[in-house]
């Protein structure tokens, strides 16, 4: 008995820890749904982007992945803000049609491209902290790489959650996901905030690939399946709403963790979009009632 | 930064464009939906064009009256890249090695290349293409059961042989075809050697099974879960999971708890290395680490690229090894070696011994029709550094597979005992490990 509520926390612990990585993901989709009303089709690709770059410092510069993330997190914004100027900005009052092809076409563009530059092979590193497990009790350990990133993965969310609700800037960016016409009206730029928040919400995914990269691997498909994830995420935090996506994605850890241990592996992913399914038909506004960011 | 100026003008004045949209929406009246204009139509098409059509384009234009030519379907790009590599590898020493030695009837052998990028349906497209395009005789390929699986309608009804250098789930010899050609063994292959190997070395009475969710991973398990059974060992655990997962250990959990004496894995490369490191953390810790080859028989897997230190004491059904006693392994290895610049795993191999073996029937059976090509390969008996090869009625080589144990980060055959070159080390717990 004793033993079962054991593995029943151990599991809870580490969907948690998976959870804050996919919370950072939804986050940064979450942004850029809420602003500027697109759904992000090459949000996975991106992720990829940054794992690569993480992954490039290490490998050739002997930087660790835990400084090498920031790189990459200002690498995807850069890249963020210069794909809005150059590409997004043309299709973000047309129709959403246009925008799908545009951030799927996106995604395919750097997919096959990583593949032209570093190859379809698989890579991974390995560094010392992924020998450590952290052993709370008999029953319990958690594995140093999850713990690490899952502190900075708090702390970039506190911060990006801060900066939307109490800075000016943030004050901004709200209001052009309440009313994008009325901003503009207000005299916010709109489109220089919007490509701000692209920026940013990149920034954020390049953030979750930098820390990811010690405990997957890395291939040109790999941000694929975050993608989705990330969709879940922003359906149950509530189309947009910053903060709830967050919380969705820890929720989604955690029900993917209890969902493997007592029914199966194969299972986790089928609940995810049971779940997805239910809240779209039963609780449109998200998990967490409130609207938008 | 941007600027929040109070006031009906923003810092830039707004462009025309943007005064027309601001004011539609005075207007109250919604956005107009734009519809795409026939350019950008075009441009999709284009698009949706070059993304259908990657075939590698190292074939010639025209007919091959010079060359013999014979194709190939692998994964070139897509998420089993890494392996069509391989193939691609092998190929290549083989195709060196024949064309030195007179190609096929006289001719030079020329392969022509079609990429499935992984997916079944591009597999199926290949086998219309180098058909109906390239005219080509005889088919090698694809890389995996799922997309190998997916062309055998279409080899049959175009009526052309097709040897399968590495499809191992055993649903791709049971359509009945008569032009299909197996030269690997098949998923109760694997799981009957491994299966010999523990009754003779311990016997273990409980194992459980992990397994991708996959035609490859589903079969070996289902094969495993037949044998275990016929030789009384109980399958305690059976776990599917989805491929490509950073995370596994509530799964881990689940076998932990059913405390097996053998675990029994289908899985690939990255995906086993995930599942080492987190079986350590969650402190699964069965008597013998079994597994269906694949992952646990890669290249990378026993080094820093794979698991490293976590891939030590683990078993593997193993097709072959560079160290294979076959006579010409060990060239193989050499010349593999001095293309790529590391050594092949058994995935190379079968792509060399595939495309061996189909210049051998070609040339016993003096044979350039797809009929006789097909003919000739249920005759052709020959030994290759992948050991002797010979088709059955169903087409099926009877392939002898090796186990392999991981020590001291190389493979070494424990098993069966004519080609082993080391005893079984016991797996020690992983508290126990240095």
């Amino acid at each position: 008995m004793e033993v079962m509520l054991w593995s029943a926390v151990q599991a809870v612990l580490n969907g948690i820890l998976t959870g804050s990585l996919y919370a950072l993901v939804g986050m940064g989709m979450a942004l850029i749904f809420g602003v500027m009303r697109i759904v992000n089709f090459a949000h996975g690709a991106f992720m990829m982007l940054g794992m690569y770059a993480t992954y490039v410092l290490f490998d050739r510069a002997h930087v660790s992945p835990y400084l090498g993330f920031l790189v990459a997190a200002a690498m995807l914004f850069a890249t963020g803000y210069l794909t809005y100027e150059g590409l997004l900005r043309r299709v973000v009052e047309r129709s959403d049609f246009m925008q799908i092809l545009l951030t799927l076409g996106i995604s395919l563009i750097l997919t096959d491209g990583v593949q032209l530059i570093f190859g379809a092979d698989y890579h991974q590193i390995n560094i010392p902290l992924l020998d450590v497990n952290v052993r709370l009790n008999q029953h319990v350990s958690l594995n140093a790489p999850w713990l690490v990133s899952f502190g900075i993965t708090v702390i970039v969310a506190t911060a990006m959650f801060w900066f939307v609700m109490k800075s000016r800037l943030g004050r901004a960016l709200r209001a052009i996901s309440q009313n994008r016409y009325a901003a503009s009206l207000m005299g916010i730029d709109v489109m220089r905030i919007q490509a701000l928040s692209f920026g940013m919400g990149l920034a954020a995914v390049g953030v979750a690939g930098g820390l990811l990269l010690p405990v997957f691997y890395l291939y040109p498909g790999a941000g694929d399946q975050f993608t989705l994830k990330a969709f879940v995420m922003v359906v149950l935090g509530g189309m947009g709403s910053i903060g709830g996506a967050a919380i969705a994605g820890v929720v989604l850890g955690v029900v993917e963790s209890l969902t493997s241990l007592y029914w199966g592996n194969e299972w986790a992913v089928v609940v995810d979009f049971l779940l997805f399914l239910a809240v779209l038909s039963l609780r449109p506004s998200g998990l967490f009632g409130s609207q938008r960011v | 930064m941007p600027h929040l100026t109070i006031g009906p003008v923003g810092p830039r004045a707004p462009g025309l464009r943007e005064r027309r949209r601001l004011s539609r929406h005075a207007s109250g009246k919604m956005p107009r939906v734009i519809r795409p204009s026939p350019a950008f139509g075009a441009a999709l098409l284009a698009l949706v064009a070059g993304v259908a059509c990657k075939a590698d384009g190292t074939s010639a234009q025209g007919g091959g009256g010079a060359t013999f030519r014979i194709g190939v379907v692998t994964s070139l790009t897509g998420s089993a890249a890494a392996f069509g590599q391989a193939h691609k590898n092998g190929y290549a020493v083989a195709l060196a090695e024949l064309n030195a030695k007179g190609g096929a009837l006289g001719r030079p052998i020329e392969l022509v290349y079609y990429d499935d990028q992984s997916k079944p349906d591009q597999a199926v497209q290949g086998v219309a293409k180098l058909v109906d395009q390239d005219h080509v005789p005889l088919i090698l390929g694809a890389f995996s059961s799922e997309t190998t699986r997916a062309m055998l309608p279409a080899v049959t009804a175009k009526k052309v042989p097709l040897i399968m250098p590495t499809a191992t789930a055993d649903n791709v010899m049971e359509t009945g075809s008569p032009w299909v050609f197996r030269i690997c063994a098949g998923a109760t292959g694997y799981a009957t050697s491994t299966i010999d190997f523990l009754q003779h070395n311990g016997a273990p009475k409980t194992i459980a099974l992990i397994y991708e969710n996959t035609n490859f991973g589903q079969a070996a398990a289902k094969a495993m879960a037949v044998q275990a059974a016929a030789a009384g060992i109980t399958v305690v655990d059976d776990e599917a999971y989805q491929a490509n997962s950073p995370d596994y250990k509530a799964l881990l959990q689940r076998v932990a708890a059913k405390q097996p004496e053998a675990v029994y894995f289908a899985s690939y490369l990255l995906d086993a290395t995930t599942l080492l490191r987190q079986a350590e953390q969650i402190g699964l810790n069965p008597t013998f680490y079994t597994s269906a080859g694949t992952g646990f028989a890669a290249a990378e897997f026993p080094t820093e690229k794979g698991a490293g230190k976590y891939a030590e004491y683990t078993y593997s059904a193993s097709q072959w090894t560079p160290t294979a006693k076959w006579a010409g392994s060990q060239e193989f290895d050499a010349a593999f070696t001095k293309l790529t610049g590391s050594h092949p795993a058994f995935h190379a191999m079968e792509a060399y011994a595939t495309l061996v073996t189909a210049a051998a029937a070609i040339n016993l059976g003096k044979a350039e029709t797809a009929a006789g090509i097909a003919d000739a390969i249920r005759k052709v008996k020959l030994d290759t550094p992948f050991g002797p090869v010979a088709f059955d009625a169903k087409g099926q080589n009877a392939h002898p597979l090796l186990v392999t144990q991981v020590q001291g980060g190389q493979y070494k055959v424990v098993w069966p005992p004519e080609q082993a070159e080391a005893k079984p080390i016991p797996t020690p717990a992983w508290a126990d490990r240095k």
